[in-house]
């Protein structure tokens, strides 16, 4: 029993081996290069380019999503491209986490009456970040990746008891 | 060219119509069934350029519009036909290879058929989608759009 | 139609070749049983440009046949804008072409006004060709990055970043936004050029010449890129005129259309500009007609700057406009092409039924007939040279 508290699973020594690892985690997200609509330009290219800069963060792009740890959905997400969307974030190894960039990804967006188009990507996949803005501006999805990596570090038990 | 010169390659075509000149500009309406032979003979008579083709669901029927340009002279003409619900005009495809894509919108989007198209699937939607743009079809009202 | 304007077909092919010898298939591998096989590429792909779904019926390397699956964008804004105030409808179409917002929102404009017969001030409509070339530039350096990514190349890409954020921080002080304006509204647009706006645009102006001058080198001078471009993706004169392509894709199979020229609209009869024309229609033409319609929307920024009248920026229109009803088609040369919108009204303060002529939409239509026969590395590069947007595919 005391060994189990020591070495087995959620143990001392694992929990903090593993907060060890989100520390490295969460200063080298790559995100999938996946951006559906208009906040693409914004969140996913302006952002990375030079004034905003992703790659100081760590940040870089990843054209596989079993290269990727972060999936940025950008844009609005549609009856025809929710199963797409969900067969990516299934195709990313874990661990792995979702921001859900602009209103349309939030929660439909200004198509929302649409019948088309779903209402937030929430419905398809887990989401840990959401962002609002149309688009939202570069600074706020820095901003939001900074929320990430504060979530990551500090959140290791719940997403080990999560799994 | 005059909307009379317009007229002489529908008549020629043995194509009734119906021609009127409105804010629009020059505006030639025609039956569903003489879609392909009227486009033909313009297509022939100069007008080169498809600009853009749509349908609209005017609440009896659908009206198909058909902009063409005849580019060296910069004139526009519109051809309009009214075609009932779930009814079909034959495909113009071969006359302007522009129509694929935006027939097989007005089909799904609209309820209409287009007989002669090569590859009449689906452009923007799924499978089982009704013809959103019909007025029939209401978008979602402001209890469903609700973020509770 | 007349002359090329401009010859910008540049110098002849590569420099190099693939000796005979290493063409000849190997000993017994000639009779071998292959299947084709058939690759999704996108709606998730680095370089298709939003999600496009192009299905590829590959043998080998070779692309046998294609087929374009759109649709993943589809947001109704046709339907929406049946139920929106014409006010608001500038709201939806921003979001259209998320490129080249303001070019959407001014043929809506256009059509509202000749509908209900509303002038627009002078001072509005040079504020508007200003946003509208200001806009296109800033689409033309996206196109131009991604391009350059399609191809492989990763720093032109930052390197157009870069500038492409100056322009932004000018049509943020004119509009009060990077991506979606909704500034040209109908009847002329929202609000005057802030005092001192010719500052920071003519501080552009004097490096851009020089920075075009440096991405251009580092992508039409690479030996690689001109490889890859010339005699690829080749779209004749005929087929361009009958699938309707528009714009660079269109002017680069020796087509002389201009809607700016041709059909004029906003400050363009008062402007000095030309239009470049290619004649091959390859890759390499579509890339250096673009580059030189980026020369040519600088020129008529700085004559914009140094003309701008004074007056109204905008004409007494009512908060809820009702224009008589009818309908409507007026067109702009957006940087993807001629992009029109057809209002239809019944009189009422909500359009009846709104269609957007995207040019990407037709531009599209080419890519099943322009894939077939090419490498996978060359289906790559013509998608990227047609310059498409599906926001405005699937509106």
């Amino acid at each position: 029993m005391a060994l189990d508290k020591l070495t087995g699973e959620n143990s001392l020594l694992f929990i903090r081996s593993e907060q060890l690892l989100d520390l490295a985690r969460k200063n080298s997200l790559f995100y999938l290069s996946f951006g559906i609509a208009c906040c693409a330009i914004e969140g996913l290219m302006s952002a990375g380019g030079p004034r905003f800069d992703y790659d100081r963060f760590g940040i870089f792009h990843r054209g596989s999503p079993r290269q990727s740890d972060v999936m940025i959905v950008a844009g609005t997400v549609n009856r025809k491209m929710a199963p797409v969307v969900k067969r990516l974030y299934d195709q990313m190894p874990e661990p792995k986490w979702v921001i859900a960039m602009g209103a349309c990804a939030c929660t439909g967006g200004p198509f929302r009456e649409y019948p088309n188009v779903i209402m937030g990507v929430d419905k398809v996949v887990p989401v840990d970040i959401w962002v609002p803005g149309c688009p939202p501006r570069p600074e706020s999805m820095q901003y939001a990746f900074m929320q990430l990596q504060d979530k990551i570090a500090s959140k290791t038990q719940e997403r080990l008891d999560a799994r | 060219m005059p909307a009379s010169a317009t007229e002489d390659i529908l008549r020629s075509a043995s194509v009734a119509h119906e021609a009127g000149s409105e804010a629009l500009g020059t505006v030639m309406r025609i039956g569903p069934g003489d879609v392909r032979a009227a486009l033909g003979a313009l297509a022939a008579g100069g007008f080169d350029q498809l600009v853009d083709m749509f349908a609209t669901d005017t609440g009896e029927a659908i009206e198909v519009t058909y902009h063409l340009r005849a580019l060296a002279k910069l004139e526009s003409l519109f051809i309009k036909t009214t075609v009932a619900y779930d009814g079909a005009i034959e495909s113009v495809w071969e006359v302007y290879p522009a129509a694929l894509y935006p027939e097989r919108e007005a089909a799904e989007l609209l309820g209409i058929s287009f007989p002669g198209h090569p590859n009449p699937k689906r452009l923007l939607t799924v499978e089982g989608t009704e013809p959103l743009l019909r007025k029939s079809i209401a978008i979602r009202g402001p209890e469903e759009v609700q973020f509770s | 139609m007349s002359e090329p304007r401009l010859d910008v077909h540049a110098q002849p092919g590569p420099c190099w070749s693939v000796p005979k010898g290493l063409r000849r298939v190997p000993k017994g591998l000639d009779e071998l049983a292959t299947e084709h096989l058939v690759l999704n590429m996108g709606p998730q792909h680095p370089s298709t440009h939003g999600v496009l779904h192009v299905l590829l019926e590959l043998d080998g390397e070779e692309v046998q046949a294609a087929e374009a699956s759109v649709g993943y964008l589809h947001r109704g804004i046709e339907k929406l804008a049946e139920s929106r105030k014409y006010h608001q409808v500038g709201t939806l179409l921003d979001r259209s072409d998320y490129l080249a917002g303001l070019h959407t929102e001014a043929a809506f404009a256009m059509a509202t006004e000749r509908l209900a017969e509303i002038e627009v001030p002078r001072k509005a409509e040079w504020i508007r060709a200003l946003t509208m070339e200001l806009c296109r530039l800033a689409s033309h350096y996206v196109w131009a990055g991604t391009y350059g990514m399609d191809a492989g190349a990763m720093a032109p890409f930052l390197y157009i970043m870069r500038d492409r954020e100056m322009i932004l921080d000018i049509l943020e002080a004119i509009t009060g936004g990077r991506m979606m304006f909704n500034y040209i509204r109908p009847g002329g647009v929202f609000a005057d050029l802030p005092a001192g706006i010719d500052q920071p645009i003519r501080a552009f102006l004097s490096t851009f010449e020089t920075y075009l001058a440096e991405m251009d080198a580092l992508l039409g001078g690479n030996e690689i890129f001109q490889a890859r471009m010339h005699g690829v993706g080749v779209i004749s004169r005929e087929t361009a005129m009958a699938f309707g392509l528009a714009g660079g894709t269109l002017r680069a199979s020796g087509v002389d259309f201009d809607v700016r020229r041709d059909m004029p609209y906003a400050a363009y009869p008062e402007l000095d500009f030309d239009v470049p024309v290619a004649t091959g229609g390859d890759c390499w033409d579509r890339y250096v007609v673009r580059i030189e319609e980026m020369r040519q929307a600088a020129r008529m920024i700085r004559q914009l700057v140094d003309g701008m009248p004074e007056g109204d920026f905008t004409a007494k229109v009512p908060k809820v406009l009702r224009p008589p009803a009818g309908e409507m088609y007026a067109a702009v040369e957006s940087p993807r092409g001629e992009l029109g919108i057809h209002i239809v009204s019944d009189g009422s303060a909500t359009p009846y039924r709104m269609r957007v002529r995207s040019p990407a939409y037709y531009n599209l239509a080419i890519c099943d007939e322009a894939l077939a026969g090419s490498l996978i590395a060359d289906a790559v590069v013509i998608l990227g040279s047609l310059d498409i947007v599906l926001g405005e595919i699937d509106r």
